[in-house]
């Protein structure tokens, strides 16, 4: 690959910071804070499992409440990235701009509105069809900001954050694009809701990654973008970069719609994949940030992709998941992890595994129970995996 | 990296013909194919019918590209786009929860309900293990997913991919799009077409043109970035372009105009698959393959638009 590609803007809406206050979703996370509660955004009382990690509406619409949650959130991290970079209200836009944004749902909160309507025998508001498509919330933002492309939405179950900036990376690197917005959204639904209830995925009470005792995922919903440039452009304009984005991968497990390969094939030859394009061996791994669901599966399956991919590595490197703390956010988890890593590497902090509090003797790596650790992390590797077997990896430096 | 990949097999599949001889005649290809793919003889299940048409026509582009199937390999992919075509899915599947309460979530439906599952359906049955990618761009997502291919392969990211759309078009999305005002929403129907890509191709496998190069745009002027972007990217000038073909667009004559105004003269043809939304734009090159194929030896353009996701080209060529 060509040029450094580097990470010169940050923004993130989660539970912990419906405002997008950065700083105080980082401080929730490492202290071990969990956002897991009941539901509020729609009637969850006939089903089994009644929680879940929501960003708070009135916070976050903040008299807006005719827009789409996940295009509300969207919006809000998308600014504070832009504001971050410094390239706020058009500044110093460099000319191929554009956005690749990964989600699974995009508006589907806004169909099942409409939907809704339709069944009461009311016509149902065509604005909510207008912001229900994957592609809507891509478009609104790239039109506000006045990009001329590329403008890209990529749907891989819940790598989808990961394959986004993954792809944004890509394309600067090879000198196709000046600077892209790359991250993903996902907003809580109840067509989502009551299909992993189907699968028996969730759990009743809290995330519980890596533990013996977990029980299923949380759903959970959020935002989070990265600005990414070229190092000679970024230093040109003076921006601050975070660090920066130095390998991706993705490969597919090519075994079952819902259900993770058991031993994690594809996970693991995502990782390898990706440490061959960063040109970074497993010694140089300082942390990484896990997809760790809570599921059963999920957890093991993680576990044996990591020894194989890292080999001996494997057992000396912090690793957490950061799903204990905020359910799974589906599109926006890669994303949000993609962040962790990178303010891991500007504070030398690794948040802990939230809820982590009887290890899994089959999950026997370091998935840093207790509280936040101090560490000095250079290098840090996110992976995530997703229905139909998705795996996508990334790997993120600091800057010299 | 600039330069042409090879079209190394293409398959289509339409929807299901109102003819019960035809409907049977596809119905027991789609049976060998899955008997044929599986392990123990029991063909795989599937819900719907863009699966089907996936199915079918991923299998058709493997197979005249004589790639082995199942492939076991990481070193190809699948780059779908689909957008709209599980809308209709996404729709039955939460009327019932609104009609049934919880007791109305299907667990075999809700895998549908998520866009990636028709790429992964594929890379399933196929055992292909490589980057797979589901792009919703609504019409322009067929044409995104063949310009990711297009990359991955320059950049050297994988050796093959099998890109294209697949979509089924039906009531659901047809009430929605005509209530947003949408131009161009075609009709119910469905259809599917996925090339398979490659920089070389498995040995025997009959190269069936080359796609020269790939441009977007976005905004107002979309589709005149585009052309212009594809043209930079192939190489080719606008004097040498033999033909051009649009997909699905959201404002057709202006596409023509656009298209015009970057200095093409050649022939516009709009193509008949152009209601077909994510699957229009594939589809619209393969017939320009084929187009260029029977006659003189020239790049044909492919262009297609969408409402929110922008603008998309394509410069292909037939096989010498």
């Amino acid at each position: 690959m060509g040029e450094p590609v580097l990470v010169t803007g940050l923004g993130i809406v989660t539970p912990f910071n419906p405002d997008g206050d950065r700083e105080r979703f980082w401080a929730s996370l490492c202290a071990g804070e969990a956002a897991v509660g009941a539901i509020r955004s729609f009637d969850a009382s006939a089903y089994p499992c009644r929680v879940a990690a929501e960003v708070d509406r009135e916070a976050l619409y903040a008299g807006r409440a005719t827009a789409d949650p996940a295009l509300r959130m969207a919006e809000r991290a998308f600014e504070r990235a832009l504001d971050d970079a410094g390239l706020a209200r058009g500044r110093g836009m460099p000319r191929r701009a554009g956005i690749i944004l990964g989600t699974v749902l995009g508006g589907t909160a806004s169909g099942e509105r409409y939907l809704r309507a339709r069944a009461q025998g009311a016509p149902g508001a065509t604005e909510t069809l207008v912001q229900y498509p994957l592609r809507a919330a891509a478009h609104a933002l790239a039109e506000r900001a006045g990009f001329s492309g590329p403008v890209l939405t990529v749907s891989t179950a819940c790598a989808s954050g990961t394959d986004a900036i993954g792809l944004a990376y890509r394309r600067i690197a090879s000198g196709a694009a000046d600077m892209l917005v790359a991250g993903g959204v996902d907003a809580l639904c109840e067509l989502s809701f009551s299909g992993f209830c189907a699968l028996r995925a969730l759990t009743t009470d809290r995330v519980r990654p890596f533990s013996r005792n977990r029980t299923g995922l949380a759903l959970g919903e959020g935002a989070a973008f990265l600005v990414l440039e070229r190092e000679r452009a970024a230093k040109q304009r003076g921006a601050t970069p975070l660090g920066r984005i130095a390998g991706y991968a993705t490969r597919s497990d090519a075994f079952h719609l819902t259900a993770p390969h058991r031993d994690g094939r594809g996970l693991a030859a995502a990782v390898k994949a990706v440490l061959a394009d960063g040109a970074v061996g497993p010694a140089q791994i300082d942390y990484v940030s896990a997809h760790g669901t809570g599921t059963p599966y999920n957890d093991r399956m993680e576990t044996l992709a990591l020894k194989a991919a890292l080999g001996a590595c494997a057992a000396r490197v912090p690793i957490s998941s950061v799903k204990g703390a905020l359910g799974h956010a589906f599109g926006a988890a890669g994303a949000i992890e993609a962040a962790v890593c990178l303010l891991a590497i500007r504070d030398g902090v690794v948040p802990p595994t939230a809820n982590l509090e009887e290890p899994d003797p089959e999950c026997d790596l370091d998935f840093v129970p207790g509280g936040a650790r101090r560490v000095a992390v250079r290098t840090a590797l996110t992976v995530s995996a997703g229905f139909g077997g998705q795996n996508a990896a990334l790997v993120i430096r600091g800057c010299p | 990296m600039a330069g042409p990949i090879r079209i190394l097999g293409v398959g289509s599949a339409g929807a299901p013909d109102a003819r019960p001889a035809e409907a049977e005649a596809r119905a027991g290809r789609l049976r060998a194919v899955l008997t044929g793919l599986s392990a123990d003889g029991v063909p795989a299940r599937l819900i719907h019918g863009i699966e089907e048409l996936a199915i079918l026509a991923a299998h058709e582009a493997l197979r005249r590209a004589g790639v082995p199937m199942p492939y076991r390999g990481d070193d190809l992919g699948v780059l779908l786009g689909v957008e709209e075509g599980i809308d209709g899915i996404k729709a039955r599947y939460y009327r019932a929860i609104l009609a049934d309460g919880p007791l109305g979530a299907s667990p075999l439906t809700f895998p549908l309900t998520t866009p990636n599952t028709i790429a992964a359906r594929i890379s399933i049955l196929f055992d292909l293990r490589g980057e797979t990618l589901t792009l919703g761009g609504g019409n322009v997502a067929g044409a995104q997913a063949l310009g990711l291919a297009l990359r991955a392969l320059r950049d050297g990211q994988t050796a093959m991919a099998l890109a294209g759309g697949a979509t089924c078009v039906e009531e659901e999305f047809l009430e929605a799009a005509s209530l947003v005002g949408s131009s161009e929403p075609g009709s119910p129907g469905g259809g599917a077409c996925l090339f398979l890509l490659g920089r070389s191709g498995p040995v025997g496998a009959a190269a069936g043109g080359q796609v020269l190069g790939y441009g977007e745009g976005f905004g107002p002027d979309g589709v005149h970035a585009a052309v212009r972007a594809c043209l930079e990217d192939a190489a080719v000038s606008p004097s040498a372009i033999g033909a051009a073909r649009t997909a699905a667009v959201s404002d057709w004559p202006s596409a023509a105009r656009a298209i015009r105004a970057v200095g093409i003269h050649a022939d516009i043809a709009r193509s008949p698959s152009s209601g077909l939304c994510s699957a229009s734009f594939p589809l619209a090159v393969a017939e320009a393959v084929g187009q260029a194929a029977r006659g003189p030896r020239v790049p044909v353009l492919v262009v297609g638009s969408d409402c929110l996701a922008g603008a998309a080209a394509a410069v292909v060529q037939g096989a010498s």
